[in-house]
């Protein structure tokens, strides 16, 4: 087709190649659509792998659980120290547990919690999967009657889909304690007086699109390893690129979810 | 399954199991805030112009939170309906004339509905009952109080300045003091003389303290008109005779100008006499005939002295007499 195009209508090379790079980024979209469809048709049908869900539960959820606690600690402990100045400067120090909670409820305790399992979970799950593609094994699955893509793919996507909205919730806990802590260090807080002051600004809404925000977040994570891992290709190079791809796509998408989802959050105000 | 397995599967339920049970808790505490998971009523209020208060905000009632704002929606012409939730235990403490205003929660703080006033004769509020609004006292409200309090200011500074201005060139009391040496002497003097007066008045007080104490000293006159009983049964009867004596001159005091009153009037001889000028001329005519009668008596006695009849009776008086004179000489 293109040979025959270059002899009958020469085009100009960077036309041709924004030309391909926009058929490529089309395939590109229409292979993740179908990638989540497939995941979607397969999620609901049997055979259920629970244990394998149960197992990447574990991988993806109680492996992190500590590097989400220390993190989650640590953000609460900073993010309280570095709000405090400001807030001295207009005399409201009284006001660090309104803003603490409102920071970690609403966008800290989902985000951090999504990059971290995007750092640590994805690029597992892409570096995994990649390599079972490289190595043939997902090939050999599919020879032998197995079905890959539920056995892999939906107990990731699952795993994560449950495990993020959790660790989410668990580094809100965990940041809401560090940011108490230093209050009570600073201000000499009661813990029950933090927690009504932290929870009185916040709203059901405010809650619900935290969850649901952990849980597009789960899902994205999951589904990004995998659509990486599992489309890997050129050999070990390709497993290194999908568990980077899984990271950074990841990542992004992450960003721009957010985004999207405080503004509609913001509808139900 | 092997014991690994179950071991992790274990474990993942843990993790789950804290997992929901740490957001449940999140859940109800944040339901216990927003009073979701309380029996409440609604009552509502209108107002002209809500300032920006938000569902979800607060209701305060005697600075307690009793529920949060439901609904807000436009209601009549350009009025503001805001429906609240109230806590239903809370409902026993409020009546019906209770009124409505919107606040802040602190100077910078979230907008918030509170609740004040109301009498317990009124009726306790129902659900679905309209509450009172007050007028709210907006920031441009304050603001324009402050503007009127910065003209203010502006006016008595620049009356200051032109007070100021005056001194300095030396007009009215104060710039003249300033400026005229003369004035500041005599303020001087002024400042010295109330000085010698003040100490005057101290001088006078210590005296009056000596005074005072020698009033004091056991067994002096003052001490004893003011302690011993027989001298002032003594002074009280003295008292007594000089109040009589007093009484007896203003008798005779009433008695003399009765008198006088008398000589000033005609109707009586003295009277007469002092002030009636025809009166007065008879009383001269009267003595001078009177003179006249006298001078011819003694004309006439004169004459009868040196009658033959009576001769001889004079002229043994006149040897009589000068005998008497012989004997005392």
């Amino acid at each position: 087709m293109d040979s025959v195009n270059n002899t009958t209508s020469p085009v100009p090379s960077r036309v041709k190649k924004m030309r391909t790079k926009l058929a490529a980024f089309f395939l590109m979209l229409y292979r993740v659509y179908a990638f989540v469809m497939r995941f979607f048709k397969e999620v609901f049908l049997p055979p259920y792998e629970f244990k394998e869900v149960i197992r990447q539960c574990y991988e993806t959820g109680v492996r992190s659980f500590t590097l989400i606690t220390l993190t989650g600690f640590i953000v609460g402990v900073i993010f309280t120290k570095q709000s405090r100045p400001s807030l001295t400067d207009f005399g409201a120090t009284s006001w660090l547990p309104s803003l603490v909670s409102i920071a970690i409820m609403k966008a800290l305790a989902p985000l951090v919690t999504a990059l971290i399992a995007a750092g640590k979970v994805g690029s597992s799950i892409g570096a995994e999967l990649g390599s079972m593609r490289v190595t043939e094994q997902i090939d050999a699955m599919e020879v032998s009657g197995t079905k890959p893509f539920k056995f892999l793919v939906c107990t990731r996507v699952i795993a994560t889909t449950i495990t993020i909205p959790l660790l989410a919730t668990y580094t809100a806990f965990i940041a809401l304690l560090g940011g108490y802590l230093n209050v009570s260090q600073n201000e000499g807080t009661t813990y029950a007086v933090f927690m009504d002051q932290a929870f009185e600004p916040l709203t059901f809404v405010d809650f619900w699109a935290s969850l649901i925000k952990a849980i597009v977040f789960g899902f994205t994570i999951g589904i990004v390893g995998c659509y990486q891992g599992y489309n890997s290709t050129k050999g070990t190079e390709g497993v290194g690129k999908a568990a980077n791809g899984a990271v950074v796509t990841a990542m992004f998408l992450v960003f721009i979810e957010e985004v999207l989802i405080v503004q509609i959050a913001g509808w139900f105000r | 399954m092997d014991t690994a397995e179950n071991k992790r599967s274990i474990i993942v339920g843990v993790f789950v199991l804290l997992g929901v049970a740490v957001f449940v808790i999140g859940v109800l505490t944040l339901g216990g805030q927003q009073k979701s998971f309380v029996k409440s009523i609604h009552i509502s209020s209108v107002f002209n112009d809500v300032s920006g208060l938000k569902k979800g905000n607060n209701v305060w009632f005697s600075g307690v939170k009793v529920g949060t704002i439901k609904n807000i929606h436009f209601t009549g012409p350009s009025q503001v309906d805001v429906i609240m939730s109230i806590d239903a235990s809370t409902q026993q403490y409020i009546h019906r004339n209770a009124g409505v205003r919107i606040s802040s929660d602190g100077f910078i703080g979230n907008k918030i509905i509170v609740i004040d006033g109301g009498s317990p004769q009124a009726p306790i509020v129902r659900d679905g009952d309209v509450l009172q609004s007050e007028k709210l006292l907006s920031t441009d409200d304050i603001m324009k109080t402050l503007q009127q309090n910065n003209q203010n200011l502006l006016a008595i500074t620049t009356d200051f300045k032109s007070l100021s201005h005056q001194i300095l060139a030396g007009k009215g009391t104060v710039g003249a003091l300033l400026a005229d040496s003369t004035m500041g002497n005599q303020l001087k003097q002024t400042m010295r003389n109330l000085q010698a007066a003040t100490q005057n008045a101290a001088n006078m007080s210590s005296q009056l303290n000596n005074f005072s104490n020698k009033m004091n000293t056991k067994g002096g006159f003052a001490d004893n008109v003011l302690t011993d009983t027989i001298t002032f049964n003594r002074i009280r009867a003295s008292v007594s005779r000089l109040k009589e004596a007093a009484d007896n001159a203003t008798l005779l005091t009433d008695n003399l100008n009765k008198a006088s009153n008398k000589l000033n009037s005609t109707d009586n001889i003295m009277g007469v006499l002092l002030n009636d000028p025809k009166g007065a001329a008879k009383v001269q005519s009267t003595l001078d005939y009177l003179q006249q009668s006298s001078v011819k008596l003694n004309d006439d006695l004169e004459a009868v002295q040196h009658n033959f009849l009576l001769k001889g009776f004079f002229k043994k008086k006149e040897k009589a007499k000068q005998d008497s004179i012989k004997k005392a000489m």
